[in-house]
């Protein structure tokens, strides 16, 4: 346990001196939240203001989506450049190992995500108390989701070059069929169907059923396909570090 | 009373494919030892240190370190093993001391046990003058130094370093090493790899390794006995043929990468009559007493600065140049 705590605090104390990142990480989803929203929502059928509301936990998604998933870049670097396999001699749980990645990488995650709460406000979104811890609860499951999908993928690169342009590649499609800039309802049926393998979409709409009540699957179905990735994805991760260097 | 070799190697095979890196290594280290695994770059050093550090699995075979099999007993083992990787492993941004201190807490040891334990390597490797430095700004001698600590962390049995003076100047060699002496004189097993002959040197028993396999095994002293006499180094403006030469008149004569060897009982006196009759250009010609080298070019035909069959050991070549 204290060997996984200190894989965590390390990638922290990274985050921590690399300020830069954690700030770059809010351009992104500001310039859709603010510009791309405002644009889209002009014509849309929902109004202005609505598809603002209605795309904000889409954004917070998207922050959680590519933070987590970046964030997991830490291990393709120490796996290129050696200090991976001083984790790997030291006597941790290969679990132990992937579940201290998968944490560390949703914590990076939460922080820009929880800052985009504060634009809340100039956005119109009003939730009670009660929403705001279910949307915290929904944003720490969906961190640790895509976190546990950015692992099991960084966990089986060594190429600092190659992993973001793979993980764009896997992401973009994902953020796209999720339903965050758009209601799944009224979209082509192909692409509902498709939204039901995409775990972005399952933690996209937890978001928004706590936020806004617009929900467009069961929550039990959503936890449990959340709950299945992240274990799914975790064991993966695990069974890559425990190859070692023969991964 | 049988006693348990630290490192025990029975026909250990790796494949990478077609590839085989490990053809059947057989290997002993005594506790306590100061061992070394000498040979050239792709000869399988490294493919062997991963799997005696539980980073990868053997094809085939058995290995223990320390009565604990590698491969299904690895959790147990390392706990009891430190390791000096040929890549650094430290976490460049953080101080010495930092690094130090995460090392301990990914040993699971922490608080003031962990503050005492990193202040006392750091003092016995001298390096408490840099402790709060970050690793980034260090010079190489002192880098490798903290990997050594970082080694020391979790008090091993068995330290592992791979090339780990890879690309450093003599002095801060030297430097390393004697803090490598002292480690083995305390009781430490030390098995390391190198393809510097004089770092080899410094151990009480080496293992030359060669395309898999190993070729000989002993005290430094031992295997220069195998040479049977003194060396004649010679380098002519046909190496092949000077070798053809020689071994048409019955003298022991092998072709290795950058001239020729000779041994002979009384080199000296054989020389001036060589350079008389040798019907090719001589550039240059040595005599002088047994080295490694010439032990592993006796055994194999090639020098340790070979790197014809490198694959993935790279790095700095320095071995004989006539």
């Amino acid at each position: 346990m204290k060997g996984s705590l200190a894989v965590v605090a390390l990638d922290l104390k990274r985050l921590w001196q690399d300020r830069v990142r954690l700030i770059s990480s809010l351009v992104q989803p500001l310039l859709y939240l603010f510009v791309l929203g405002s644009g889209l929502g002009a014509n849309s059928t929902l109004g202005g203001p609505d598809y603002l509301r209605f795309i904000y936990p889409g954004v917070i998604g998207l922050t959680l989506l590519f933070t987590s998933v970046f964030s997991a870049i830490l291990i393709v670097f120490d796996r290129q450049f050696g200090f991976l396999k001083a984790v790997l001699v030291a006597p941790l749980s290969r679990v132990g190992i992937a579940a201290a990645k998968v944490a560390s990488g949703a914590l990076q995650a939460l922080v820009p995500a929880l800052l985009l709460l504060l634009f809340a406000p100039l956005i119109g979104v009003h939730a009670g108390a009660l929403g705001w811890l279910e949307l915290i609860a929904a944003m720490t499951g969906a961190a640790v989701t895509f976190s546990a999908l950015g692992v099991a993928v960084a966990a089986r690169f060594n190429s600092t070059v190659v992993f973001p342009v793979i993980a764009n590649a896997v992401l973009l499609p994902m953020f796209f069929v999720s339903g965050a800039m758009f209601p799944l309802t009224g979209t082509p049926r192909w692409l509902q169907r498709l939204a039901y393998f995409d775990p972005v979409a399952y933690a996209v709409d937890l978001m928004r059923g706590a936020l806004l009540g617009q929900r467009y699957f069961p929550v039990w179905l959503s936890v449990i396909v959340l709950t299945a990735f992240v274990l799914g994805l975790g064991w993966a991760a695990a069974r890559v570090f425990a190859a070692g260097e023969d991964a | 009373m049988v006693v348990e070799a630290a490192v025990a190697v029975e026909g250990l095979v790796r494949r990478y494919g077609e590839v085989e890196a490990l053809a059947g290594i057989d290997l002993r280290v005594p506790g306590g030892a100061l061992f070394a695994l000498l040979g050239p770059n792709g000869a399988g050093k490294t493919t062997l240190f991963s799997i005696l550090t539980t980073l990868r699995r053997p094809t085939s075979g058995r290995a223990r370190v320390l009565g604990l099999d590698v491969v299904r007993e690895r959790s147990a083992l390392r706990r009891r093993i430190g390791v000096v990787f040929q890549e650094p492993a430290l976490e460049q941004k953080l101080t010495v001391r930092d690094n130090l201190l995460l090392m301990a807490w990914l040993y699971g040891v922490g608080g003031r046990i962990a503050r005492r334990r990193v202040e006392q390597v750091l003092d016995r490797l001298d390096l408490t003058a840099v402790a709060g430095r970050p690793a980034a700004k260090l010079s190489g001698g002192q880098k490798r130094r903290v990997e050594l600590a970082r080694a020391l962390i979790p008090q091993p049995e068995v330290l592992f370093l791979d090339e780990a003076t890879l690309g450093l100047d003599v002095d801060a060699r030297r430097s390393f090493w004697v803090h490598i002496r002292q480690l083995a004189a305390s009781g430490t097993t030390v098995f390391f790899t190198t393809h510097y002959m004089e770092e080899a040197e410094v151990a009480q028993r080496i293992a030359m390794i060669d395309r898999g396999r190993v070729v000989a095994d002993g005290s430094p002293t031992a295997l220069k006995a195998r040479i049977g006499g003194g060396v004649i180094w010679l380098n002519t403006a046909d190496d092949a043929g000077a070798c053809d030469w020689l071994l048409a008149r019955g003298l022991p004569a092998e072709r290795a990468q950058h001239g020729v060897l000779l041994v002979d009982p009384a080199p000296a006196e054989r020389l001036p009559g060589l350079l008389t009759e040798l019907p090719f250009k001589v550039l240059r010609a040595e005599v002088h007493e047994p080295g490694l080298e010439d032990v592993f070019v006796k055994l194999t035909g090639r020098g340790l600065d070979n790197d014809a069959a490198t694959g993935s050991e790279s790095g700095v070549q320095v071995g004989w140049r006539p």
